[in-house]
């Protein structure tokens, strides 16, 4: 091949891909721009792969893809007033792809105030400094959620492990069946977290005045606060053990009769927050930080 | 998981036809996977030699039908045997046919292989994928699926592998998660936190079903 053809070709290679077509043989990288209405809602569904979802700028919905065979697509659409961006992945003529060939990568940049929802069946969901309500879930997809602030935060899986952290002012719903779930600084006026089998982590203060949910069948609840919280702690379970090691005082009166090893209850400085930790057989533990 | 994979049986499927296959033998694909799967080669040696040993426990020696009939007779002298039930004719029946009996000896060989064959049960572990496994989850897995569950997995049976297996595994999770705090709200109806355990159980399962109709939506 001589140099000035073999020179050609890498150009028009270059060119190709700068300009969002085809980079590399059966890869396929997309780049879509949408505007998107004040408080407009952008949903996400993909089965394989991945999708990261993060604040842009403007109000334009930037949506960055990577397919891996032709015999898939992505629709993108927007209703006419711009409130709803639908972004799925569609495979053609029901062809059986391969797990390969079934991935697609999304990274969505969302105005502020976007509301997202993004549904997935093994595709990882991040989501990460938004500002709008989020509604995640996924089959077997690890689902994380970091810096959000003053949103709902309703997050949904079945084997998926859920992480949370850096969630202020928060309505955190979470419901896992098998996944384990982590929270790590998330505090709100709701925190909720219900499990089957999933363990349930809690690193964080419990601020806010809030109402804080824990709850499980067989998973094991860990939480750990610091000497400042403000909390008061009810921890029971059916058939499983109650541990705690974490300085609580006395409530004055009481709901139920505390029982020793399963069960116990009390509050920490002026107590503002309501936490309730339930299992069925599974092990509660409180801690100290 | 590649393809192959996917469209070769797992030790769970097999395990679910092992019955057929011990009277039958297996199809083409389940003699596949039991060259290619040690553990279930080994089952399926033993529970053959346990059905082969099984036979051997039938009375060797049937008396005859004279011997029958003259006990029967004896009995009836004795007025040990209680009358039959008349017949149209006015005719008692007799006993209707012999009742093989087992030796003491044929009741120790039955102990025996019934001990071997629930050792042989207990100690098969089928090597499936690791999933988050604990006791409540064994017994869990133990549940069988049923009715609308079974419509259930109908509907992700064209989902991946390790999804198909995600519902079923947390289907019979949820399940167990319902009997428990069903019986536990039975035991004693004022325990707030069994009810409220049961009301989570319930929500666990409508999780499930939203999630799986979502996703199997055209």
């Amino acid at each position: 091949m001589k140099r000035s053809t073999f020179a050609a070709g890498i150009g028009s290679i270059v060119a190709l891909a700068a300009a969002g077509a085809v980079a590399l043989p059966g890869d396929t990288r997309n780049e879509t721009r949408m505007e998107l209405a004040a408080d407009g809602t952008v949903n996400v569904n993909n089965g394989a792969g991945s999708v990261n979802v993060h604040s842009g700028t403007g109000r334009q919905v930037v949506v960055v893809y990577t397919t891996h065979s032709p015999n898939l697509e992505v629709d993108e659409s927007s209703s006419p007033d711009r409130q709803r961006i639908e972004i799925r992945t569609h495979v053609l003529h029901e062809q059986k792809l391969s797990p390969e060939e079934s991935r697609v990568e999304y990274d969505i940049a969302v105005p502020a105030g976007a509301s997202v929802t993004v549904s997935t069946a093994t595709a990882p969901i991040t989501v990460e400094g938004l500002s709008g309500d989020v509604d995640l879930s996924s089959n077997t997809g690890e689902i994380v959620v970091r810096n959000i602030a003053k949103a709902h935060v309703h997050v949904r899986g079945i084997a998926s492990s859920i992480s949370l952290s850096n969630i202020t002012r928060g309505h955190v719903e979470v419901t896992s069946t098998g996944g384990a779930v982590e929270l790590s600084s998330v505090s709100g006026p709701l925190v909720s977290v219900g499990t089957a089998s999933g363990n349930i982590t809690y690193k964080g203060d419990c601020s806010g005045g809030g109402e804080y949910r824990l709850t499980t069948h067989s998973g094991a609840i860990d939480v750990t606060l610091p000497p400042t919280a403000s909390v008061d702690l009810t921890a029971r379970s059916v058939s499983g053990t109650v541990v705690n090691d974490f300085p609580l005082q006395e409530k004055s009166h009481v709901t139920f009769v505390p029982k020793a090893g399963s069960s116990f209850t009390g509050t920490s400085n002026s107590g503002s927050s309501s936490v309730e930790l339930q299992s069925f057989n599974g092990r509660i533990r409180v801690k100290k930080q | 998981m590649g393809e192959d994979e996917e469209n070769n049986m797992n030790c769970k499927e097999f395990q679910e036809v092992l019955p057929y296959i011990i009277e039958n033998g297996g199809n083409e694909e389940e003699e596949d996977h039991l060259r290619t799967c040690p553990a279930c080669a080994e089952l399926v040696q033993d529970l053959r030699y346990i059905a082969t040993q099984a036979k051997l426990l039938l009375p060797m020696h049937d008396p005859s039908p004279r011997v029958w009939t003259g006990i029967e007779q004896s009995l009836h002298q004795e007025s040990l045997l209680r009358e039959g039930r008349t017949s149209l004719w006015g005719h008692v029946t007799s006993i209707p046919a012999p009742v093989k009996s087992w030796t003491p000896a044929g009741w120790v060989m039955a102990a025996v292989v019934l001990t071997a064959f629930s050792l042989v049960l207990v100690n098969y572990h089928p090597q499936l994928p690791p999933s988050a496994s604990s006791a409540q989850n064994m017994s869990a897995q133990s549940i069988p699926l049923e009715g609308e569950d079974q419509q259930l997995m109908g509907r992700v049976s064209q989902q991946a592998p390790d999804v198909r297996r995600a519902y079923e595994d947390n289907l019979r999770e949820v399940n167990a998660y319902i009997t428990d705090a069903r019986q536990a709200v039975e035991r004693d109806p004022e325990d707030v936190v069994a009810r409220e355990q049961l009301q989570d159980a319930y929500q666990q399962k409508q999780m499930l079903y939203e999630m799986a109709t979502v996703r199997t939506l055209p």
